[in-house]
C-alpha cells in the first residue's frame, strides 16, 4: 500500500515539475514581448521599453528567471521595484505586470468565487443527476426511462458555450428573471442569487452525464445476485432499492465525482467570463489578453495542482476502497 | 471497416461475431456449431452498418450532416443564388464591406430582403447568408482533419505502448498522464497567439495571413491535446489482444511485427476508433468555436460560426438575426454529430443500448 501511494505522488510530483518547466519555457522564452504590450503606444520609445524590460526583470539570463522564480515558490523571494525591496513569501507566485499586485492576491481572492460556482454547481448536477439517473433505472425500458435518456442525451450534446450564452443573454440580461452577478461586497444575498444562474446552467449541463452514470451503475448493480435474494428474503422493494442497490451504485460515481470537481475548477472559465464572475478564469483570460505572464503561470500552476492532487485523492480513496486497483 | 483478419483472427471474429447476431438469427443457429457457419458470417463492422442502417436518429441525423457538409462546399453558389442589391448593384459575397447599406450608428438600413437572406451585418454590412454559408466550412475542416490525425496519434502510440511494452509503454504511460492532467483550456488559450507569433517571427502580417495560421495552429493543437483518451483505450486492448492465441499463433510461426499490428490486431479495434473517431468530431467543432468565442479561435475576415455568435452577443436583442443563424448552425451540427456517434456506439457495442 505504502509503495503504491509513494508511486502515485512521485507521478503527480513529476506532472507538477513537468508543467511548471514546460509553462516557463512556453511564457518566458516565447516569442511574446510583455513588455512591448506595457509600453503605452503614443510615448514608447526604446529607452522606455528597455526601462520596462529591466523593471520587469526580463532582461536576465532565462535560467536566472527560472531559478529565482522556482525559489519563489519554496521559499520566497525579493522583488525590486524603484528602490522599494518587497519580500514575496512562499509560495511566491511574483507581481502581475499590469497591475503590479502579487499574483497570490490577484488570484486566491478570487479562487472563493470559483469554488462557491463549481460547488453549486456540482450540489446540482449531483442531485439532479443521481435522481434521474436512478428513476431512468428504476422505470427501465418505460416511456420515462427514454425520456429522461432521451432528453439528456440531447440536451448535452449542444456546445455548452453556446447554451450558457443564450441563458446568459435572454433570461438574465434581456428578461431579468434571474439576476446578474453581484460581487460578496454587494452582501451576502444578492452574491448567492447572482450565482444561481451559472451554477445552474453549468450544473444542469454537467448533469447529463451524471444521469447516463448512475442509471448504468444502478442497473449493473440490480441486475445482481444479492439484490435478487433480498427481494426473494421479502424484503421491501424501497429498501432492496435504497440500501442494497442504491449504496453499491454510489462507488463509482464518487470517484467520477472527485475527477470531476477538479475538472470543473479548471472549467469553469467558459462560464465565468459569459456571466461576468469575478472568478481565477476570468482573470486568467484577462491575463491572456495584456500578456501578464506572472498570472498566466500562476493560474495554470494553480489549475494543474488541483486537477493532479484531486486525482491522486481519488487514486489512493479509490485503492482503499477496491483493493485490486493496487495490484496493478 | 470490413478488413477480415488472417485466418488466425477468424475464431475470435465468430466469437464477436455470435455476440453481434440478431435475436432471429441467434435462434437459426442454434442448430447448427459456428464453425459450419462462415460463409454468412459477418466482420463486426459489418454488423454494426447493418444496426446502423436500421437507426433511425442515425439516418436523420446523417441527413442533417450531408445537409452543412453540402452547404459548406456548394457555399459559393448558394449566396450567388440571392439578387442584386439595389443599392450597392452587386451580388452579395461574405467578404466585401458595404458601409453604404448601415446608418451612421452601424445599424443595417436594410433588412432580410431577396438580396440578403439574412440581412446584413451591423457596422461592415457584409452579407449574413453569405457568412453563414462560408462559415460552415472552418467548423467541419477543422472538426474533421483533427478527429482524423488525432485518431491516428491515439492508435499509433497506444498501439507501441501495448504491443511493445517495457520501456516504451512506460514513457508513453507517462506522457498520457501528463497530458490528461493539465489545464488544457488554459494552456490552449495561451499557446495559440504565442504559436502564432513564432511562426509569424515578428513580421507583421495581413489580416489574410494571420487567420489562416490561426486555422492551422487550431487544428494542430486540437490534436496535440486530444490523442490521449484514444491511446489510453488502444493501449489496454493492445495489452489484452497480444496475449491472445491468434496473435501468439502468429508469432510463433514468424509473422512479420508490422503484419501482426495491422492484420491481426487492428482489425480487432475497428470498433472503439471508429467510435472514438465519431465522437471527436462533434467535441472539436465545439471547442474550435469556443476558442472562437473566446477570441483565441478564428480571426477576421474568416468567416465562422463561433466568431460570428462572439460579434454577435454585444447586438443580440435589437439585431437577433446576426445571432440566431450561427447559433442554430453550431447547436444543430454538433448535436447532429454527437447523436450519430452515440448512435455508432451502440451499434458496436448493442449492451450500450437505451
Amino acid at each position: 500500500m505504502l509503495t503504491y501511494i509513494l508511486r502515485r505522488v512521485a507521478l503527480a510530483l513529476s506532472v507538477i515539475l513537468a508543467t511548471l518547466v514546460s509553462t516557463f519555457l512556453l511564457f518566458f522564452a516565447g516569442p511574446s514581448d510583455p513588455a512591448q504590450a506595457m509600453c503605452p503606444e503614443t510615448r514608447c520609445n526604446p529607452a522606455r521599453l528597455e526601462q520596462i524590460t529591466k523593471s520587469l526583470g526580463l532582461d536576465k539570463p532565462l535560467s536566472q528567471q527560472f531559478l529565482e522564480y522556482f525559489k519563489g515558490l519554496f521559499v520566497g523571494r525579493d522583488f525590486t521595484y524603484a528602490g522599494d525591496t518587497v519580500h514575496c513569501g512562499a509560495p511566491c507566485l511574483g507581481y502581475s505586470f499590469s497591475t503590479r499586485q502579487s499574483v497570490n492576491t490577484e488570484l486566491f481572492t478570487r479562487f472563493p468565487n470559483t469554488v462557491v460556482l463549481a460547488l453549486m454547481a456540482a450540489v446540482v448536477f449531483v442531485t439532479v443527476g443521481v435522481t434521474l439517473g436512478i428513476i431512468a433505472a428504476i422505470r427501465r425500458g418505460t416511456p420515462a426511462d427514454r425520456g429522461i435518456i432521451g432528453s439528456s442525451q440531447t440536451f448535452g450534446a449542444i456546445p455548452y458555450y453556446v447554451l450558457a450564452l443564450l441563458v446568459a443573454l435572454y433570461p438574465v440580461v434581456l428578461w431579468n428573471i434571474l439576476p446578474q452577478y453581484a460581487p460578496i461586497s454587494a452582501g451576502v444575498g444578492p452574491y448567492f442569487l447572482g450565482m444561481l444562474a451559472p451554477a445552474l446552467i453549468l450544473g444542469l449541463y454537467t448533469s447529463t452525464s451524471y444521469t447516463r452514470y448512475t442509471r448504468n451503475s444502478m442497473l449493473e448493480t440490480l441486475s445482481m445476485d444479492y439484490i435478487r435474494t433480498a427481494r426473494s428474503k421479502g424484503i421491501p422493494e424501497r429498501t432492496v432499492l435504497v440500501k442494497h442497490g442504491f449504496r453499491a451504485a454510489m462507488s463509482p460515481i464518487v470517484t467520477i465525482l472527485g475527477l470531476d470537481i477538479a475538472a470543473l475548477l479548471t472549467g469553469t472559465l467558459i462560464t465565468e467570463q459569459i456571466f461576468g464572475v469575478d472568478g481565477i478564469g476570468r482573470r486568467t483570460l484577462a491575463a491572456f489578453r495584456a500578456q501578464d505572464l506572472p498570472v498566466i503561470m500562476g493560474s495554470v500552476l494553480i489549475g494543474a495542482a488541483v486537477v493532479v492532487i484531486m486525482n491522486l485523492v481519488v487514486d489512493i480513496a479509490y485503492s482503499f476502497i477496491d483493493p485490486r486497483v493496487r495490484l496493478q | 471497416m470490413n478488413a477480415l483478419p488472417e485466418p488466425g483472427a477468424e475464431a475470435l471474429i465468430e466469437a464477436t461475431d455470435e455476440e453481434f447476431v440478431e435475436q432471429t438469427e441467434r435462434n437459426e443457429d442454434l442448430g447448427a456449431p459456428a464453425h459450419k457457419d462462415v460463409r454468412t458470417g459477418r466482420s463486426p463492422g459489418r454488423v454494426a452498418w447493418d444496426r446502423l442502417k436500421k437507426d433511425k436518429v442515425a439516418i436523420f441525423c446523417s441527413i442533417i450532416i450531408i445537409f452543412f457538409i453540402l452547404v459548406a462546399i456548394f457555399a459559393p453558389l448558394l449566396y450567388s443564388l440571392q439578387a442584386v442589391d439595389p443599392i450597392t448593384g452587386a451580388k452579395a459575397d461574405p467578404y466585401t464591406v458595404h458601409t453604404e447599406l448601415v446608418d451612421f450608428n452601424g445599424l443595417p438600413t436594410v433588412g432580410a430582403s431577396s438580396a440578403h437572406w439574412l440581412g446584413v451585418e451591423p457596422r461592415l454590412g457584409r452579407d449574413l447568408f453569405a457568412r453563414w454559408a462560408v462559415g460552415a466550412r472552418p467548423s467541419l475542416v477543422i472538426g474533421f482533419i483533427a478527429a482524423g490525425v488525432s485518431t491516428i496519434l491515439g492508435v499509433t502510440l497506444g498501439l507501441i505502448a501495448g504491443y511493445a511494452g517495457g520501456w516504451a509503454d512506460r514513457i508513453i504511460t507517462w506522457i498520457t498522464d501528463f497530458f490528461l492532467s493539465l489545464p488544457i483550456l488554459l494552456l490552449v488559450i495561451a499557446i495559440v497567439p504565442i504559436a502564432q507569433k513564432s511562426i509569424a517571427g515578428g513580421a507583421d502580417l495581413t489580416a489574410e495571413e494571420t487567420s489562416s495560421i490561426r486555422f492551422w495552429v487550431l487544428i494542430v493543437i486540437l490534436f496535440v491535446f486530444g490523442w490521449m483518451g484514444l491511446a489510453r483505450l488502444v493501449r489496454g486492448e493492445v495489452k489484452s489482444l497480444r496475449e491472445r492465441e491468434f496473435v501468439q499463433a502468429a508469432r510463433a510461426i514468424g509473422v512479420p511485427t508490422r503484419q501482426i499490428l495491422f492484420k491481426e490486431v487492428l482489425p480487432n479495434l475497428v470498433g472503439p476508433i471508429i467510435v472514438s473517431a465519431s465522437i471527436a468530431v462533434p467535441a472539436y467543432i465545439t471547442y474550435e468555436a469556443t476558442l472562437s468565442y473566446l477570441g483565441v479561435g478564428l480571426v477576421e475576415p474568416t468567416a465562422s460560426w463561433g466568431r460570428t455568435i462572439a460579434d454577435a452577443q454585444n447586438l443580440f436583442a435589437t439585431y437577433p438575426l446576426w445571432l440566431w443563424p450561427s447559433v442554430i448552425g453550431l447547436s444543430l451540427l454538433v448535436l447532429a454529430l454527437s447523436l450519430l456517434g452515440d448512435s455508432i456506439r451502440d451499434a458496436f457495442d448493442p449492451s450500450s443500448r437505451r
